[in-house]
């Protein structure tokens, strides 16, 4: 169990730091003036996709499959309006 | 310049590798994360009760949660538990007046009773007005089936008397409800077979059969038990038996003082005498603890569960700590659901400090929810007590109705509070026990109904996501969460409807969730079964 969860932490820990330098790449190719606050609001945004998908996906294995599905399709709307109102942020001069 | 190009275009790449890179980076590790979520969705460790507990004898640190004041508010005069109050109780004194009735019509048709004196009619109070049941008219079909009020032998006269509302429930089980249950288990019982089996299975009692003076003093009822060994402290004693109540099954183990209000008024086990008794000197502290249901069957009621299960490890912990005790030196007396009880199990886990009383009637407990069965030990041993705790349980069940909203009896009451409840002198929730106990006798697999334990929003799995929800609404105190949490709860999760439990022509026989692959004859049995549940 607890061999299964460092594979598990160390995997995700490689992805994390991909997911990172990509951004930085990203946000520098798009030409977004990115400063502390506006790369809090990132990582908030991306924590809060990571959270939701998590509890989704925990309800679905614990047999509650309806109530899964329900929160990805609740989650997937608000993220995305969320992500659109982060997106104009970002872009702001 | 084609260099300086190549090496641009180099950079490029590298570049777009990154970016590709880390999108598709974060596509796995919302995948990875998903994953996770449903292993930890599935993870049997999380089953609530289940949870892995080391040395520990309860999950939470009680400490925290202790309230001031009283187990119960008390509202007027305080009395003990009558045995009509209880429909199971009150089923035994029916069957007995309705012998002593049968017996008597019988007579009545032989011609017997002029000639050899009154019999069981002697017995029969005729109250004022009351219809001459032995003699002139032929009392009707319906009156065979079930007495009229006036039939009745004490203390079910008065009662009946009193409770009309009960009389009509009590009568509808006898002459409707057992009658079609015969005729459901006929044309279904197969269906349920796994399940009756394993329910069957947990099942065995063993009987107390000596008045406590006796039994309490002797191990395995043999042996008298021998001086008792002195504790360094009653904290110590405390600790010691919490720690072996655990290591012989308990899950929770709380401990507390005895309450002669909460000691039935009747029938104490091992005794000749059914009437009312004194409670025994030396029962000065009650150990309570709680043990839970299998968790795939506890969710497929209350047509493929079985209450048995919680019930056989409680008391069979019960028994294991009653010797224990009996042999340090103290006389001891088990109360549990096997081996039967001489006092009420709620306020006791209660005052113990175990959980708090919910809508409907019965404990949650911050470890198992509802789901759970409880046993007591009785001794003199002195311990340390507990004290009765408060995590939210009843702010959140003023609100919640969802036990009430999924009963199919419609015993839960959807009062907005319980000021108005009074039971026998304590302020509690209350529900109508005798609806309750006609929906038992209806319901298939092991008899019961078991609905209110598992739709409890704190009987929900204990993976991260219920205990982070549990954990922010007891830590709360604008009471926001509790009301967002029961709104989500109520909206996310599907269940059948409170109708869908009954058996046709009313509902389907439906449970909860499904029944485990394991009790469900069609994929073990080579039988012909009729699944009830299709259709309806």
């Amino acid at each position: 169990m607890i061999t299964n969860f460092v594979i598990f932490a160390f995997v995700v820990g490689l992805l994390t730091g991909a997911v990172v330098v990509g951004a930085v790449t990203w946000a520098k190719d798009l030409g977004l003036l990115m400063n502390w606050w506006k790369w809090f609001l990132s990582v908030l945004w991306y924590f809060l996709l990571l959270f939701l998908f998590f509890a989704a996906f925990t309800f679905i294995g614990e047999g509650e499959a309806a109530a899964g599905w329900k929160i990805v399709g609740i989650s997937a709307v608000l993220l995305v309006i969320l992500g659109v109102g982060l997106l104009r942020i970002l872009k702001a001069k | 310049m084609a260099k300086k190009s190549e090496s641009k275009e180099g950079a490029c790449s590298r570049r777009e590798f990154i970016k590709v890179g880390g999108a598709v980076a974060a596509g796995l590790q919302v995948g990875a994360v998903a994953g996770a979520g449903i292993a930890a969705g599935r993870d049997p460790s999380t089953h609530t009760g289940w949870q892995h507990l080391g040395d520990n004898t309860q999950f939470v640190d009680r400490t925290k949660l202790v309230r001031k004041g009283p187990a119960y508010e008390i509202t007027g005069e305080t009395l003990r538990p009558e045995m009509q109050e209880s429909a199971f109780g009150r089923q035994s004194l029916i069957m007995r007046d309705m012998r002593q009735y049968q017996e008597m019509i019988s007579s009545f048709d032989a011609g017997e009773e002029r000639q050899e004196g009154m019999g069981a009619r002697e017995e029969v109070p005729q109250g004022e007005g009351a219809p001459e049941t032995t003699g002139g008219e032929r009392p009707s079909q319906d009156e065979l089936s079930f007495p009229p009020v006036e039939a009745f032998k004490e203390p079910m006269l008065s009662w009946y008397q009193n409770r009309p509302d009960l009389y009509e429930l009590d009568k509808i089980r006898m002459e409707e409800i057992m009658p079609r249950k015969q005729k459901d288990v006929e044309n279904y019982g197969d269906y349920y077979t796994l399940i009756n089996a394993w329910s069957d299975s947990w099942s065995t009692r063993v009987r107390i059969t000596e008045p406590p003076e006796e039994s309490d003093f002797k191990i395995e009822g043999r042996q008298r038990i021998g001086d008792p060994k002195p504790f360094k402290s009653p904290a110590h004693a405390a600790k010691l038996i919490k720690k072996a109540a655990h290591h012989f099954g308990a899950t929770m183990v709380g401990i507390t003082t005895i309450e002669p209000d909460w000691c039935y008024n009747y029938d104490l086990r091992g005794s000749e005498d059914r009437g009312s008794y004194e409670v025994p000197r030396h029962w000065k502290f009650v150990i309570a603890f709680g043990v839970p249901h299998q968790w795939e069957q506890v969710n497929s009621n209350p047509n493929s569960g079985t209450s048995f299960d919680a019930y056989s490890r409680s008391s069979i912990a019960a028994r294991r700590l009653e010797t224990f005790i009996k042999s340090l030196g103290y006389p001891a007396r088990r109360h549990s659901p096997m081996d039967g009880y001489d006092l009420i199990a709620v306020p006791y886990l209660v005052k113990a400090g175990l959980g708090e009383q919910g809508r409907h009637g019965i404990v949650i407990t911050p470890e198992t929810g509802s789901n759970f069965r409880s046993a007591f030990v009785t001794t003199s041993l002195e311990m340390e007590i507990d004290q009765p705790i408060d995590f939210g349980v009843r702010k959140f069940c003023e609100h919640c109705q969802i036990c009430a909203d999924i009963c199919p009896s419609g015993s839960i009451s959807k009062a907005d509070n319980n000021e108005e409840m009074n039971t026998r002198g304590y302020r509690h929730w209350e529900i109508n026990q005798t609806s309750c106990y006609n929906f038992w006798m209806q319901s298939m697999g092991g008899m019961g109904c078991r609905l209110c334990l598992i739709a409890c929003p704190y009987s929900r799995k204990s993976n991260w996501v219920h205990s982070l929800a549990r954990n922010l609404d007891t830590h709360d105190p604008t009471g926001l969460v509790e009301k967002g949490l029961t709104k989500m709860q109520k909206n996310l999760f599907e269940a059948p409807e409170a109708h869908e439990y009954l058996p046709p022509p009313d509902g389907r026989f439906a449970n909860f969730r499904e029944p485990p692959e394991w009790l469900q004859v069609k994929n073990y049995l080579d039988m012909d079964v009729t699944d009830p549940t299709i259709g309806g």
